[in-house]
């Protein structure tokens, strides 16, 4: 008898092993050809011999200069113009600037004091400006189809498809209350469609908010205070920046090459628009700003000294200012379009010593993003108050009056690959999101793959992550949030200050071109 | 006659299967957007692995009184690959929770169809 359950049996055994190596199968294959770490987005690789890291001195974007402050507005000028530039040492790059510069020019500004920038546009194509962590009215905040037409644009605008838009042609004036925390918000490019390559080709700049709390704490300031525009880009053999467009001149088919559509990433790192800089530095505190202007790539930096030893990132504030206390990092992660404000204490580093900030999350060159050589001993009146702030919204999950599910996933959008959320593609004719002014609401994100999700006007917390407690860098107030694969986040905000037509977005700017955008209207 | 360790087996590799058949379901509603989802994920999770070491249990049970030990083999492989699972989907470690996941399904699948079958014929013969 058993003998003849022995086939049976030998059978079982059989399927069980056939399984099992499936199963073995399977799982190696995964593991040898998945990204671990996950990235989201494909990397274009320079036909140009890169530079070795840490020679070019770091750049400090220069201040611009007001117009004219009467009536207790600052008024700027900025023209939007192509130059060429020397990014690369020897190599002429063409770009598309603000004033000029590659970052584009630094506007300083105080709390509750309004600015108004004119921007005029000598470019090629239309453009939209877009003050991003701004609490600014609709009509200035930049809306993708509000373009400003340059001279001679005989393409049409997006008017058509959307009866609200507002064109200009040549000039607009936007004005910002700035009646918000200090922190650092970056101005960009955000023209429907042709957002993505047009930061790329170097539409963007930082924007400071301070106020008198903010002096009055004692943290780094002056030369020890950098901010720092951290970007990815990639060059073409004669020295231009290379892009996979569809359509170079950015003037007719939006989009992509197939193998870019889950992101851009470039094989170059800059930080002010400088390779792979350098910067001297005193044995003593720094306050980083740190922004990610990259289109698609993410960081997880960390401060590594010459003998390996890895310094503390005392992170003080979030996209939207002044964290409540510090947090101590050791690795930081960054996602597209996300600021953090760190001190960093070169104090116990010998003179001479090299501190390189790398990218975790980076290979090969995209490892290494800057460092600082400490120069020199120095005194240091510096310091990290206990408390930061106590003007943070205290939010409470009772406070909401309604809470929304909404998803930002891949999917098909007029045939085409596109990023959808909540299954629809961006249209400027639907209002995706209506909000009352003063309400409180809870949104829960869900990812399919990297998504950093922006909301327009407002800041948010972060409740959870994954059903569980937020991470430590999700502290503060946020106006970005990094949804990983597959990960779920649950944020909180109280939609105030204006109504109007706002926007809220995937700021994977190359998601963002393909669709992933929706309305939120504040009634 | 059948058994009572038997239908235990049976009892438990059935629910085993209900449960972790939801998973994927779960899985898939919450990537939608659904959000509520991924609690009923956790939660299936914790019913499954729960269910997995009830079964391991009933496995050794079989093992001693009906002198059979690929239930217990077969279900130690199953509750290793979902501990992995477990801690694989709580770190999001998509590249091993994805595929990981259908093979342990398909584990239990194989072990639903071995338990039905070979078992009855073998107590029928032994009846």
């Amino acid at each position: 008898m058993p003998e003849q359950y022995g086939v049976t049996r030998r059978r079982l055994f059989g399927i069980g092993g056939t399984l099992g190596l499936v199963a073995a199968a399977g799982l190696s294959t995964s593991a040898a050809l998945a990204r671990r770490p996950a990235v989201t987005g494909a990397e274009l690789r320079s036909a140009v011999p890169l530079p070795p890291p840490f020679r070019v001195p770091l750049p400090l974007p220069a201040v611009l200069k007001p117009v004219s402050t009467a009536g207790g507005v600052d008024r700027y000028a900025i023209t939007q113009r192509e130059v060429t530039a020397e990014i690369l040492p020897g190599v002429r790059t063409p770009l598309w600037t603000y004033e000029g510069v590659f970052p584009g020019p630094t506007i300083e500004s105080r709390r509750g004091r309004p600015v108004t920038v004119t921007h005029r546009n000598d470019l090629p194509v239309p453009t939209v400006v877009h003050l991003h962590g701004g609490r600014t009215p609709a009509d200035s905040d930049g809306y993708p189809t509000d373009l400003v037409l340059p001279r001679e644009w005989d393409h049409g605008g997006h008017a058509m498809h959307d009866p609200r838009a507002v064109v200009s042609e040549l000039t607009r004036e936007y004005t910002f209350p700035l009646d918000q925390r200090p922190t650092l918000l970056w101005y960009h490019d955000h023209r429907m469609d042709f957002t993505a390559p047009a930061i790329w080709r170097g539409l963007a700049g930082l924007h400071i908010v301070r106020d008198d709390a903010e002096d009055a704490l004692g943290l780094p300031a002056g030369p020890r205070e950098l901010p720092l525009m951290i970007a990815d880009r990639a060059f073409t053999a004669d020295g231009g920046l290379d892009y996979p467009s569809l359509d170079p001149t950015l003037r007719g088919r939006p989009g992509v090459r197939e193998e870019y559509l889950a992101g851009v990433l470039g094989d170059v790192i800059l930080v002010n628009g400088a390779p792979w800089p350098v910067h001297e530095a005193d044995a003593a505190r720094y306050r980083l700003r740190l922004l990610n202007a990259s289109n698609a790539r993410h960081y997880e930096l960390e401060a590594v000294t010459g003998d390996g030893r890895r310094l503390d990132l005392v992170q003080i504030g979030a996209d939207q200012g002044l964290l409540a206390a510090p947090v101590t990092h050791r690795v930081l992660p960054m996602a597209p379009a996300e600021r953090h404000d760190v001190v960093v204490d070169f104090s116990g580093v010998p003179v001479g010593g090299l501190v390189r900030l790398v990218n975790r999350l980076g290979s090969g060159r995209t490892r290494d993003v800057m460092a600082f050589r400490v120069a020199r001993r120095a005194a240091d009146d510096s310091r990290i108050p206990r408390t930061l702030s106590t003007d943070l919204p205290r939010w409470r999950r009772s406070d909401a009056v309604r809470v929304r599910d909404l998803s930002f996933r891949a999917g098909r959008m007029h045939g085409r690959h596109g990023w959808l959320i909540g299954g629809l593609p961006f249209d400027p004719a639907r209002t995706d999101v209506t909000a009352r002014l003063g309400d409180v609401e809870i949104w829960r994100l869900v990812a399919d793959v990297h998504h950093p999700v922006h909301l327009h006007l407002v800041g948010f917390q972060v409740l959870s992550r994954r059903g569980r407690p937020p991470l430590p860098h999700d502290a503060g107030l946020k106006d970005t949030v990094a949804l990983r694969p597959g990960e779920g986040v649950e944020i909180i905000t109280r939609f105030d200050g204006y109504r109007g037509r706002y926007l809220f977005h995937c700021h994977n700017a190359e998601h963002e071109d393909m669709a992933m955008m929706a309305n939120l209207e504040i009634v | 006659m059948t058994t009572p360790t038997a239908w235990a087996l049976r009892a438990v590799v059935s629910a085993h299967l209900v449960a972790i058949a939801a998973q994927p379901v779960f899985a898939g509603v919450y990537l939608t957007g659904d959000y509520g989802s991924l609690r009923w994920h956790a939660v299936g999770a914790d019913v499954t692995t729960s269910i997995g070491y009830v079964q391991l249990v009933v496995a050794v049970v079989a093992w001693v009184r009906m002198r059979q030990v690929w239930p217990f083999l077969a279900t130690l492989a199953v509750v290793a690959a979902e501990t992995v699972q477990y801690f694989a989907g709580m770190e999001s470690a998509l590249w091993l929770h994805v595929p990981l996941g259908v093979t342990t399904v398909a584990g239990v699948v194989v072990q639903f169809i071995a338990t039905w079958r070979p078992l009855g014929r073998r107590e029928v013969r032994d009846a």
